[in-house]
Protein backbone atom coordinates (compact mmCIF):
# COMPACT_ATOMS: atom_id res chain seq x y z
CA UNK A 1 0.00 0.00 0.00
CA UNK A 2 2.45 2.30 0.87
CA UNK A 3 4.75 2.01 -2.26
CA UNK A 4 1.36 2.42 -4.35
CA UNK A 5 0.83 6.03 -1.97
CA UNK A 6 4.56 6.42 -2.84
CA UNK A 7 3.90 6.30 -6.73
CA UNK A 8 1.33 8.58 -6.51
CA UNK A 9 2.58 11.13 -4.68
CA UNK A 10 6.31 11.25 -6.85
CA UNK A 11 3.80 11.65 -9.73
CA UNK A 12 2.31 14.85 -8.35
CA UNK A 13 5.22 15.88 -6.78
CA UNK A 14 8.32 14.99 -9.08
CA UNK A 15 8.63 18.35 -10.46
CA UNK A 16 9.54 19.84 -7.16
CA UNK A 17 11.34 17.50 -5.74
CA UNK A 18 13.85 17.06 -9.02
CA UNK A 19 13.99 21.22 -8.92
CA UNK A 20 14.49 20.98 -5.13
CA UNK A 21 16.94 18.45 -5.36
CA UNK A 22 19.08 19.85 -8.26
CA UNK A 23 18.81 23.31 -5.95
CA UNK A 24 20.03 21.58 -2.67
CA UNK A 25 22.71 20.15 -4.66
CA UNK A 26 24.35 23.10 -5.97
CA UNK A 27 23.57 25.54 -3.13
CA UNK A 28 26.69 24.61 -0.74
CA UNK A 29 28.82 25.01 -4.39
CA UNK A 30 27.34 28.41 -4.98
CA UNK A 31 28.17 29.70 -1.68
CA UNK A 32 31.88 28.95 -1.96
CA UNK A 33 32.67 30.18 -5.76
CA UNK A 34 35.52 32.24 -5.57
CA UNK A 35 37.42 29.94 -2.02
CA UNK A 36 38.14 26.89 -4.83
CA UNK A 37 41.19 25.75 -4.48
CA UNK A 38 42.39 26.64 -8.78
CA UNK A 39 41.19 30.15 -8.21
CA UNK A 40 44.89 32.78 -8.04
CA UNK A 41 44.22 34.52 -5.24
CA UNK A 42 41.00 32.63 -2.76
CA UNK A 43 39.30 34.46 -1.09
CA UNK A 44 40.36 35.67 2.46
CA UNK A 45 38.60 34.23 6.25
CA UNK A 46 36.26 37.20 6.34
CA UNK A 47 35.02 37.63 2.63
CA UNK A 48 34.76 34.02 2.67
CA UNK A 49 32.27 34.00 5.78
CA UNK A 50 30.42 37.06 4.41
CA UNK A 51 29.89 35.14 1.24
CA UNK A 52 28.48 32.39 2.80
CA UNK A 53 26.46 33.89 5.07
CA UNK A 54 24.73 35.92 2.42
CA UNK A 55 24.24 32.35 0.53
CA UNK A 56 23.09 30.71 3.91
CA UNK A 57 19.71 32.73 3.75
CA UNK A 58 18.75 30.16 1.06
CA UNK A 59 19.25 27.01 2.95
CA UNK A 60 16.10 27.75 5.13
CA UNK A 61 13.70 29.36 2.19
CA UNK A 62 14.12 26.28 0.07
CA UNK A 63 13.96 23.64 3.35
CA UNK A 64 10.51 26.01 3.68
CA UNK A 65 9.39 25.88 0.03
CA UNK A 66 10.26 22.30 -0.60
CA UNK A 67 8.17 21.55 2.96
CA UNK A 68 5.28 23.87 1.62
CA UNK A 69 5.05 22.26 -2.18
CA UNK A 70 5.45 19.07 -1.32
CA UNK A 71 2.91 19.12 1.24
CA UNK A 72 0.44 20.85 -1.40
CA UNK A 73 1.20 18.28 -3.90
CA UNK A 74 0.47 15.58 -1.33
CA UNK A 75 -2.98 16.89 -0.86
CA UNK A 76 -4.12 18.69 -4.10
CA UNK A 77 -5.27 15.62 -5.44
CA UNK A 78 -7.54 14.24 -3.01
CA UNK A 79 -8.90 17.77 -2.22
CA UNK A 80 -9.72 17.69 -6.45
CA UNK A 81 -11.72 14.19 -6.39
CA UNK A 82 -13.29 15.52 -3.47
CA UNK A 83 -11.43 12.60 -1.07
CA UNK A 84 -13.72 10.13 -2.96
CA UNK A 85 -10.85 7.45 -3.28
CA UNK A 86 -9.47 8.09 -0.24
CA UNK A 87 -12.75 7.48 1.63
CA UNK A 88 -13.70 4.19 -1.05
CA UNK A 89 -10.34 2.61 -0.01
CA UNK A 90 -10.41 -0.46 3.04
CA UNK A 91 -8.65 1.92 5.31
CA UNK A 92 -9.07 3.86 8.45
CA UNK A 93 -9.26 7.40 8.41
CA UNK A 94 -5.33 7.75 10.59
CA UNK A 95 -3.60 5.18 8.46
CA UNK A 96 -4.59 7.28 5.05
CA UNK A 97 -2.64 10.29 6.98
CA UNK A 98 0.10 9.10 8.15
CA UNK A 99 1.05 6.88 4.22
CA UNK A 100 0.57 10.05 2.74
CA UNK A 101 3.12 12.12 5.57
CA UNK A 102 5.35 8.74 5.10
CA UNK A 103 5.53 9.06 1.37
CA UNK A 104 6.20 12.79 1.53
CA UNK A 105 9.02 12.17 4.24
CA UNK A 106 10.60 9.39 1.62
CA UNK A 107 10.31 12.09 -0.67
CA UNK A 108 12.04 15.16 0.53
CA UNK A 109 14.37 12.90 2.14
CA UNK A 110 16.60 12.95 -2.19
CA UNK A 111 17.37 16.64 -1.75
CA UNK A 112 19.00 16.62 2.16
CA UNK A 113 20.79 13.80 0.46
CA UNK A 114 21.35 16.05 -2.37
CA UNK A 115 22.61 18.64 0.34
CA UNK A 116 25.16 16.90 1.69
CA UNK A 117 26.76 15.40 -1.44
CA UNK A 118 26.65 19.17 -2.62
CA UNK A 119 28.23 20.10 0.63
CA UNK A 120 30.94 17.83 1.27
CA UNK A 121 32.18 18.13 -2.67
CA UNK A 122 32.32 22.12 -1.99
CA UNK A 123 34.31 21.97 1.69
CA UNK A 124 36.81 19.39 -0.31
CA UNK A 125 37.00 21.83 -3.53
CA UNK A 126 37.32 24.68 -1.34
CA UNK A 127 40.33 26.75 -0.03
CA UNK A 128 39.51 27.06 3.38
CA UNK A 129 41.83 29.90 5.58
CA UNK A 130 43.30 28.42 8.76
CA UNK A 131 40.76 29.01 11.40
CA UNK A 132 37.92 28.17 9.21
CA UNK A 133 35.99 24.76 9.07
CA UNK A 134 33.57 23.05 6.67
CA UNK A 135 30.34 21.83 8.52
CA UNK A 136 28.64 19.64 5.67
CA UNK A 137 26.89 17.31 7.88
CA UNK A 138 25.51 19.61 10.47
CA UNK A 139 24.13 21.86 7.70
CA UNK A 140 22.39 18.90 6.30
CA UNK A 141 20.68 17.48 9.85
CA UNK A 142 19.59 21.47 10.03
CA UNK A 143 18.35 21.64 6.50
CA UNK A 144 16.45 17.70 6.99
CA UNK A 145 15.00 19.08 10.34
CA UNK A 146 14.01 22.28 8.69
CA UNK A 147 12.30 20.80 5.71
CA UNK A 148 10.42 18.17 7.41
CA UNK A 149 9.34 20.54 9.91
CA UNK A 150 7.41 22.83 7.50
CA UNK A 151 6.74 19.91 5.71
CA UNK A 152 4.86 18.74 8.94
CA UNK A 153 3.40 22.38 9.18
CA UNK A 154 2.27 22.74 5.46
CA UNK A 155 0.83 19.00 6.20
CA UNK A 156 -1.53 20.02 8.67
CA UNK A 157 -2.66 22.88 7.18
CA UNK A 158 -3.39 21.17 4.26
CA UNK A 159 -4.93 18.29 5.38
CA UNK A 160 -7.35 20.91 6.96
CA UNK A 161 -10.62 22.61 5.34
CA UNK A 162 -10.72 26.17 4.27
CA UNK A 163 -12.71 26.71 7.57
CA UNK A 164 -9.56 25.71 9.54
CA UNK A 165 -7.13 27.79 7.18
CA UNK A 166 -9.35 30.88 7.20
CA UNK A 167 -9.70 30.36 11.52
CA UNK A 168 -5.72 30.58 11.67
CA UNK A 169 -5.42 33.55 8.88
CA UNK A 170 -7.94 35.71 11.15
CA UNK A 171 -6.06 35.03 14.12
CA UNK A 172 -2.96 35.87 12.55
CA UNK A 173 -4.61 38.84 10.82
CA UNK A 174 -6.30 39.81 14.27
CA UNK A 175 -3.32 40.01 16.14
CA UNK A 176 -1.93 42.53 13.11
CA UNK A 177 -4.94 44.87 12.78
CA UNK A 178 -4.56 44.99 16.77
CA UNK A 179 -1.09 45.65 16.98
CA UNK A 180 -1.35 48.20 13.77
CA UNK A 181 -4.73 50.43 15.41
CA UNK A 182 -2.61 50.25 19.06
CA UNK A 183 0.56 51.71 16.86
CA UNK A 184 -2.14 54.42 15.49
CA UNK A 185 -2.89 55.49 19.12
CA UNK A 186 0.45 55.50 20.30
CA UNK A 187 -0.54 52.74 22.80
CA UNK A 188 2.71 50.98 23.96
CA UNK A 189 1.32 47.65 23.18
CA UNK A 190 3.82 44.73 21.61
CA UNK A 191 1.84 41.93 20.49
CA UNK A 192 4.05 40.45 17.79
CA UNK A 193 7.14 40.51 19.45
CA UNK A 194 6.24 37.83 22.04
CA UNK A 195 4.67 36.05 19.36
CA UNK A 196 7.44 36.11 17.06
CA UNK A 197 9.90 34.81 20.08
CA UNK A 198 7.27 32.30 20.90
CA UNK A 199 7.63 30.68 17.65
CA UNK A 200 11.01 31.56 16.51
CA UNK A 201 13.06 30.67 19.60
CA UNK A 202 14.03 27.42 21.18
CA UNK A 203 11.90 25.38 21.48
CA UNK A 204 9.42 27.16 19.15
CA UNK A 205 8.35 25.18 16.25
CA UNK A 206 10.12 27.80 13.69
CA UNK A 207 13.66 27.80 16.20
CA UNK A 208 15.11 25.82 13.43
CA UNK A 209 15.17 27.89 10.51
CA UNK A 210 16.84 31.05 12.48
CA UNK A 211 20.25 31.50 12.65
CA UNK A 212 23.13 31.36 10.49
CA UNK A 213 22.95 28.73 8.29
CA UNK A 214 27.30 28.67 7.49
CA UNK A 215 28.77 25.53 5.61
CA UNK A 216 31.88 26.68 6.78
CA UNK A 217 32.20 28.62 9.59
CA UNK A 218 34.80 29.73 13.05
CA UNK B 1 59.55 123.34 -2.67
CA UNK B 2 62.05 125.09 0.01
CA UNK B 3 64.26 122.85 2.03
CA UNK B 4 62.33 124.43 5.20
CA UNK B 5 59.21 122.84 3.77
CA UNK B 6 60.41 119.72 3.04
CA UNK B 7 61.84 119.22 6.64
CA UNK B 8 58.07 120.92 7.74
CA UNK B 9 56.41 117.58 5.52
CA UNK B 10 58.60 115.25 7.03
CA UNK B 11 58.27 116.17 9.97
CA UNK B 12 54.29 116.05 9.69
CA UNK B 13 54.25 112.77 7.93
CA UNK B 14 56.62 111.86 11.17
CA UNK B 15 54.11 112.93 13.68
CA UNK B 16 50.82 112.82 12.28
CA UNK B 17 50.72 109.11 11.55
CA UNK B 18 51.82 108.18 15.48
CA UNK B 19 48.79 110.55 16.65
CA UNK B 20 46.57 108.65 14.55
CA UNK B 21 47.53 104.91 15.27
CA UNK B 22 47.81 106.07 19.18
CA UNK B 23 44.09 107.30 18.41
CA UNK B 24 43.33 104.01 16.62
CA UNK B 25 44.70 101.57 18.92
CA UNK B 26 43.00 103.70 21.89
CA UNK B 27 39.60 103.06 20.20
CA UNK B 28 40.23 99.11 19.46
CA UNK B 29 41.30 99.11 23.32
CA UNK B 30 38.10 100.08 24.00
CA UNK B 31 36.18 98.26 21.61
CA UNK B 32 37.85 95.10 23.21
CA UNK B 33 37.42 96.01 26.50
CA UNK B 34 33.55 96.34 25.94
CA UNK B 35 33.43 93.28 23.95
CA UNK B 36 34.76 91.54 27.15
CA UNK B 37 32.51 92.82 29.48
CA UNK B 38 30.21 91.92 27.32
CA UNK B 39 31.30 88.76 27.30
CA UNK B 40 31.80 88.31 30.57
CA UNK B 41 27.92 89.50 31.22
CA UNK B 42 27.29 86.92 28.42
CA UNK B 43 28.92 84.02 30.46
CA UNK B 44 27.22 84.99 33.42
CA UNK B 45 23.78 84.58 32.09
CA UNK B 46 25.01 81.45 30.43
CA UNK B 47 25.49 79.87 33.54
CA UNK B 48 22.82 81.14 35.69
CA UNK B 49 20.83 79.18 32.59
CA UNK B 50 22.69 76.21 32.96
CA UNK B 51 22.17 76.30 36.74
CA UNK B 52 18.62 76.79 36.73
CA UNK B 53 18.11 74.18 34.08
CA UNK B 54 20.32 71.92 36.04
CA UNK B 55 18.16 72.76 39.22
CA UNK B 56 15.05 72.26 36.85
CA UNK B 57 16.27 68.76 35.79
CA UNK B 58 16.96 67.56 39.46
CA UNK B 59 13.97 69.75 41.03
CA UNK B 60 11.51 67.37 42.76
CA UNK B 61 13.34 64.54 42.01
CA UNK B 62 14.44 61.48 44.58
CA UNK B 63 18.19 60.75 45.27
CA UNK B 64 18.64 56.72 45.21
CA UNK B 65 22.35 55.96 46.56
CA UNK B 66 23.62 52.53 45.61
CA UNK B 67 27.17 52.68 46.91
CA UNK B 68 28.76 55.20 45.21
CA UNK B 69 26.12 55.30 42.61
CA UNK B 70 24.30 58.24 42.86
CA UNK B 71 20.95 58.80 40.83
CA UNK B 72 18.10 61.32 41.10
CA UNK B 73 15.12 60.47 39.63
CA UNK B 74 11.06 61.47 38.96
CA UNK B 75 8.82 59.25 41.31
CA UNK B 76 7.33 56.92 39.26
CA UNK B 77 7.04 52.80 39.22
CA UNK B 78 10.67 51.99 38.15
CA UNK B 79 11.94 49.35 40.02
CA UNK B 80 14.95 52.24 40.95
CA UNK B 81 16.16 50.87 44.06
CA UNK B 82 16.85 47.62 43.40
CA UNK B 83 17.95 47.82 39.91
CA UNK B 84 20.44 50.47 41.24
CA UNK B 85 21.65 47.62 44.29
CA UNK B 86 22.16 44.61 41.52
CA UNK B 87 23.45 47.44 39.25
CA UNK B 88 26.28 48.62 41.86
CA UNK B 89 27.11 44.58 43.43
CA UNK B 90 28.31 44.24 39.49
CA UNK B 91 29.95 47.70 39.31
CA UNK B 92 31.68 46.64 42.65
CA UNK B 93 32.63 43.48 41.59
CA UNK B 94 33.92 44.52 38.29
CA UNK B 95 35.73 47.77 39.12
CA UNK B 96 36.39 47.09 42.74
CA UNK B 97 37.36 50.29 45.14
CA UNK B 98 37.91 52.15 42.03
CA UNK B 99 34.21 52.40 41.40
CA UNK B 100 34.05 55.10 44.38
CA UNK B 101 35.03 57.58 41.65
CA UNK B 102 31.30 57.28 40.21
CA UNK B 103 30.09 59.23 43.33
CA UNK B 104 31.16 62.19 40.89
CA UNK B 105 28.90 61.66 38.42
CA UNK B 106 25.60 61.49 39.81
CA UNK B 107 23.18 60.05 36.88
CA UNK B 108 19.92 61.89 36.69
CA UNK B 109 16.66 60.08 35.23
CA UNK B 110 13.56 60.86 34.02
CA UNK B 111 10.95 58.23 34.01
CA UNK B 112 8.64 58.78 31.44
CA UNK B 113 5.02 57.27 31.65
CA UNK B 114 5.00 54.54 28.45
CA UNK B 115 1.34 55.23 27.53
CA UNK B 116 1.67 59.33 27.36
CA UNK B 117 1.42 61.16 24.42
CA UNK B 118 2.72 64.55 25.68
CA UNK B 119 6.47 65.17 24.77
CA UNK B 120 9.48 64.92 27.26
CA UNK B 121 10.95 67.96 28.41
CA UNK B 122 14.15 68.70 27.00
CA UNK B 123 16.87 68.46 29.20
CA UNK B 124 20.45 66.67 29.92
CA UNK B 125 18.29 63.97 32.13
CA UNK B 126 18.59 60.20 30.99
CA UNK B 127 15.04 59.36 29.46
CA UNK B 128 13.43 55.50 30.65
CA UNK B 129 10.09 54.29 30.11
CA UNK B 130 8.92 53.37 33.48
CA UNK B 131 7.68 49.99 32.37
CA UNK B 132 11.07 48.74 32.28
CA UNK B 133 11.67 45.94 34.36
CA UNK B 134 14.58 45.55 36.83
CA UNK B 135 16.59 43.59 34.68
CA UNK B 136 16.94 46.11 31.93
CA UNK B 137 16.68 49.14 34.04
CA UNK B 138 20.24 47.33 35.58
CA UNK B 139 21.71 47.15 32.03
CA UNK B 140 20.82 50.71 31.65
CA UNK B 141 22.36 51.61 34.58
CA UNK B 142 25.47 49.79 34.06
CA UNK B 143 26.00 51.13 30.59
CA UNK B 144 26.39 54.66 32.26
CA UNK B 145 28.90 53.04 34.99
CA UNK B 146 31.48 54.57 32.66
CA UNK B 147 35.40 54.86 34.41
CA UNK B 148 36.96 56.59 31.50
CA UNK B 149 36.84 59.77 32.98
CA UNK B 150 39.03 58.72 35.21
CA UNK B 151 42.16 57.82 33.21
CA UNK B 152 41.50 58.90 29.16
CA UNK B 153 44.56 57.53 28.13
CA UNK B 154 42.89 53.91 29.29
CA UNK B 155 39.67 55.23 27.26
CA UNK B 156 41.86 55.84 24.60
CA UNK B 157 43.71 52.70 24.05
CA UNK B 158 40.37 51.05 24.96
CA UNK B 159 38.30 53.36 22.06
CA UNK B 160 35.47 53.43 23.60
CA UNK B 161 34.26 53.83 27.67
CA UNK B 162 35.47 51.99 30.49
CA UNK B 163 32.08 49.87 31.29
CA UNK B 164 31.64 46.85 33.45
CA UNK B 165 31.95 43.88 31.74
CA UNK B 166 28.66 42.41 30.59
CA UNK B 167 28.26 39.33 28.35
CA UNK B 168 31.90 38.51 28.36
CA UNK B 169 31.42 35.16 26.73
CA UNK B 170 29.41 36.51 23.75
CA UNK B 171 32.16 38.99 23.51
CA UNK B 172 34.81 36.41 23.70
CA UNK B 173 33.33 34.81 20.77
CA UNK B 174 33.10 38.33 18.97
CA UNK B 175 36.97 38.33 19.63
CA UNK B 176 37.41 34.88 18.04
CA UNK B 177 35.75 35.71 14.81
CA UNK B 178 37.86 38.67 15.27
CA UNK B 179 41.06 37.02 15.40
CA UNK B 180 40.66 34.45 12.31
CA UNK B 181 38.82 37.04 10.06
CA UNK B 182 40.48 40.36 10.56
CA UNK B 183 42.40 41.21 7.28
CA UNK B 184 46.31 41.66 9.50
CA UNK B 185 48.96 39.76 9.32
CA UNK B 186 49.58 40.78 13.17
CA UNK B 187 45.84 38.92 13.76
CA UNK B 188 46.48 36.41 12.32
CA UNK B 189 49.86 35.64 13.61
CA UNK B 190 48.13 36.18 17.17
CA UNK B 191 45.72 33.49 16.59
CA UNK B 192 48.26 30.99 15.68
CA UNK B 193 50.13 31.76 19.03
CA UNK B 194 52.85 34.76 18.58
CA UNK B 195 52.81 36.78 21.60
CA UNK B 196 55.05 39.73 20.07
CA UNK B 197 52.40 40.05 17.29
CA UNK B 198 49.73 40.02 19.85
CA UNK B 199 51.14 42.80 21.49
CA UNK B 200 51.51 44.97 18.38
CA UNK B 201 47.62 43.79 17.52
CA UNK B 202 46.40 45.33 20.86
CA UNK B 203 48.62 48.23 20.64
CA UNK B 204 50.46 47.01 23.83
CA UNK B 205 53.84 48.43 22.87
CA UNK B 206 55.31 52.15 23.02
CA UNK B 207 53.93 53.84 19.75
CA UNK B 208 56.27 53.48 17.04
CA UNK B 209 56.43 54.57 13.27
CA UNK B 210 56.94 51.37 12.06
CA UNK B 211 53.17 49.63 13.60
CA UNK B 212 51.54 50.15 10.83
CA UNK B 213 53.34 47.65 9.00
CA UNK B 214 53.17 45.46 11.76
CA UNK B 215 50.13 45.43 11.82
CA UNK B 216 49.01 45.02 7.98
CA UNK B 217 50.90 43.85 5.05
CA UNK B 218 51.72 44.99 1.71
CA UNK B 219 48.16 43.40 0.33
CA UNK B 220 46.51 44.40 3.27
CA UNK B 221 47.74 47.58 3.16
CA UNK B 222 46.90 48.08 -0.36
CA UNK B 223 43.05 47.13 0.36
CA UNK B 224 43.21 49.49 3.26
CA UNK B 225 44.12 52.73 1.27
CA UNK B 226 42.32 51.13 -2.10
CA UNK B 227 38.94 50.41 -0.59
CA UNK B 228 38.16 51.77 2.99
CA UNK B 229 39.85 54.76 2.72
CA UNK B 230 39.74 55.33 -1.06
CA UNK B 231 36.60 57.85 -0.08
CA UNK B 232 39.67 60.07 1.63
CA UNK B 233 42.65 59.35 -0.18
CA UNK B 234 41.47 59.21 -3.94
CA UNK B 235 41.33 63.00 -4.49
CA UNK B 236 43.34 65.88 -4.78
CA UNK B 237 47.03 66.02 -4.52
CA UNK B 238 47.31 62.36 -3.41
CA UNK B 239 45.21 60.60 -6.85
CA UNK B 240 48.69 60.44 -8.52
CA UNK B 241 49.88 58.03 -5.59
CA UNK B 242 46.48 56.31 -4.97
CA UNK B 243 46.80 55.50 -8.51
CA UNK B 244 50.01 53.96 -8.05
CA UNK B 245 49.40 52.31 -5.02
CA UNK B 246 46.22 50.52 -6.69
CA UNK B 247 48.52 49.53 -9.63
CA UNK B 248 50.62 47.69 -6.24
CA UNK B 249 53.31 50.00 -5.38
CA UNK B 250 53.42 49.48 -1.84
CA UNK B 251 55.31 52.50 -1.06
CA UNK B 252 52.33 54.97 -2.74
CA UNK B 253 50.39 53.05 -0.62
CA UNK B 254 52.37 53.47 2.28
CA UNK B 255 53.06 57.04 1.95
CA UNK B 256 49.29 57.25 1.82
CA UNK B 257 48.40 55.25 4.94
CA UNK B 258 50.56 57.43 6.66
CA UNK B 259 49.60 61.08 5.56
CA UNK B 260 45.79 59.78 7.28
CA UNK B 261 44.98 61.97 10.53
CA UNK B 262 46.16 60.20 14.06
CA UNK B 263 44.58 58.14 15.05
CA UNK B 264 42.05 57.36 11.97
CA UNK B 265 43.96 54.43 10.71
CA UNK B 266 41.43 51.46 11.25
CA UNK B 267 43.28 49.26 14.48
CA UNK B 268 43.08 45.51 13.55
CA UNK B 269 41.74 44.46 17.47
CA UNK B 270 39.05 46.87 18.04
CA UNK B 271 37.34 47.36 21.50
CA UNK B 272 35.86 43.87 21.91
CA UNK B 273 39.34 42.62 21.96
CA UNK B 274 41.14 44.96 24.35
CA UNK B 275 38.40 45.51 26.42
CA UNK B 276 38.31 41.28 27.06
CA UNK B 277 41.64 41.76 27.92
CA UNK B 278 41.05 44.23 30.09
CA UNK B 279 38.28 41.66 31.90
CA UNK B 280 41.26 38.79 31.38
CA UNK B 281 43.27 41.22 33.74
CA UNK B 282 40.54 42.10 36.23
CA UNK B 283 40.11 37.70 36.43
CA UNK B 284 44.09 37.91 37.38
CA UNK B 285 44.23 40.51 39.58
CA UNK B 286 41.02 40.46 41.30
CA UNK B 287 39.13 43.45 42.65
CA UNK B 288 42.19 46.00 43.15
CA UNK B 289 43.09 45.68 39.57
CA UNK B 290 41.51 49.01 38.39
CA UNK B 291 42.80 50.91 41.80
CA UNK B 292 46.43 49.79 40.37
CA UNK B 293 45.52 50.66 36.74
CA UNK B 294 44.47 54.05 37.46
CA UNK B 295 47.42 54.60 39.91
CA UNK B 296 50.77 53.26 37.33
CA UNK B 297 52.52 55.96 35.82
CA UNK B 298 51.50 56.80 32.02
CA UNK B 299 53.12 54.63 29.53
CA UNK B 300 53.09 50.87 27.23
CA UNK B 301 49.57 49.54 27.92
CA UNK B 302 50.96 46.62 28.25
CA UNK B 303 52.71 46.77 31.07
CA UNK B 304 50.34 49.00 32.71
CA UNK B 305 47.69 46.26 32.31
CA UNK B 306 50.30 43.42 33.60
CA UNK B 307 51.39 45.36 36.85
CA UNK B 308 47.80 46.16 37.45
CA UNK B 309 47.35 42.31 36.93
CA UNK B 310 50.13 41.18 39.09
CA UNK B 311 51.08 39.08 36.45
CA UNK B 312 53.91 39.26 33.17
CA UNK B 313 52.49 40.93 30.39
CA UNK B 314 53.62 37.48 28.44
CA UNK B 315 50.84 35.70 30.93
CA UNK B 316 48.20 38.34 30.60
CA UNK B 317 48.39 37.41 26.76
CA UNK B 318 48.55 33.94 26.98
CA UNK B 319 45.80 33.66 29.78
CA UNK B 320 43.88 36.15 27.22
CA UNK B 321 44.35 34.27 23.97
CA UNK B 322 43.43 31.03 25.54
CA UNK B 323 40.29 32.11 27.08
CA UNK B 324 39.55 33.61 23.42
CA UNK B 325 40.12 30.20 22.19
CA UNK B 326 38.11 28.34 24.27
CA UNK B 327 35.39 30.94 23.64
CA UNK B 328 35.28 29.77 20.41
CA UNK B 329 31.50 30.29 18.96
CA UNK B 330 29.09 27.28 18.26
CA UNK B 331 29.33 26.94 14.34
CA UNK B 332 25.55 25.87 13.63
CA UNK B 333 24.22 26.93 16.45
CA UNK B 334 21.44 24.10 17.34
CA UNK B 335 22.12 22.70 20.92
CA UNK B 336 21.53 18.56 20.72
CA UNK B 337 18.56 18.75 22.23
CA UNK B 338 17.24 20.61 19.39
CA UNK B 339 16.60 17.52 17.47
CA UNK B 340 14.32 16.04 19.43
CA UNK B 341 12.24 19.21 19.88
CA UNK B 342 12.04 19.57 15.67
CA UNK B 343 11.34 15.70 15.72
CA UNK B 344 8.46 16.46 18.53
CA UNK B 345 7.36 19.83 16.91
CA UNK B 346 6.85 17.75 13.57
CA UNK B 347 4.82 14.76 15.59
CA UNK B 348 2.43 17.57 16.73
CA UNK B 349 1.60 18.95 13.36
CA UNK B 350 1.36 15.49 11.67
CA UNK B 351 -1.09 14.41 14.34
CA UNK B 352 -3.17 17.89 13.70
CA UNK B 353 -3.14 16.62 10.44
CA UNK B 354 -4.47 13.32 11.80
CA UNK B 355 -7.31 15.02 13.61
CA UNK B 356 -8.38 16.88 10.46
CA UNK B 357 -12.09 17.39 9.81
CA UNK B 358 -12.17 17.06 6.09
CA UNK B 359 -13.43 13.39 6.51
CA UNK B 360 -15.73 13.69 9.17
CA UNK B 361 -18.99 12.52 8.60
CA UNK B 362 -21.25 14.92 8.99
Amino acid sequence: MFRVVLYAQWKWSRLVVTLGTIAAFILPALSVQGASRDVGSPLKAGELLSLVQSWGVLYPVLAAALGLLVAIATWAPDHRGRHVHALSLPLPRWRYVLLRFGAGVVLLAAPAVALLAGAVLATHLAAIPPGLEGYPVALTIRFALAVLVAYAVFFAISAGTTRTAGAILTVIGGLILVQVLASAADVHLDLLTPVQSILLNWPGPLAIFTGRWMLIDV
Amino acid sequence: MSRRALNLFFMAALVLPRALVGQHADLVRTRADSLLREWQQASVLAAVQDSLRHAADIAGRDTVRAGALTILVNPSPLPIAPAAAKAWSEIEQFFGPAAQWLARQPLVIQALDPDTTVPANPGDALQIYWDLNQRELTRVLLGFADLSGADPAVRDWLGGPVLPGLDSDQRRAQVYVALVTAPSQAVRRCFADDRAACRDALSLGPTTSDLLTRWYGPDERRDLATLRYAGFLDKGVRAREFRSCAAGSDSACLDLLESLPPGSLERPLDYAARFSLLETAVALGGTRTFERLFATAPGPMGARLAAAAQVSEDSLLARWRSDVVTARPKPVPIPPWAIWVALGWTVAFMTCGLGSSRWRVS
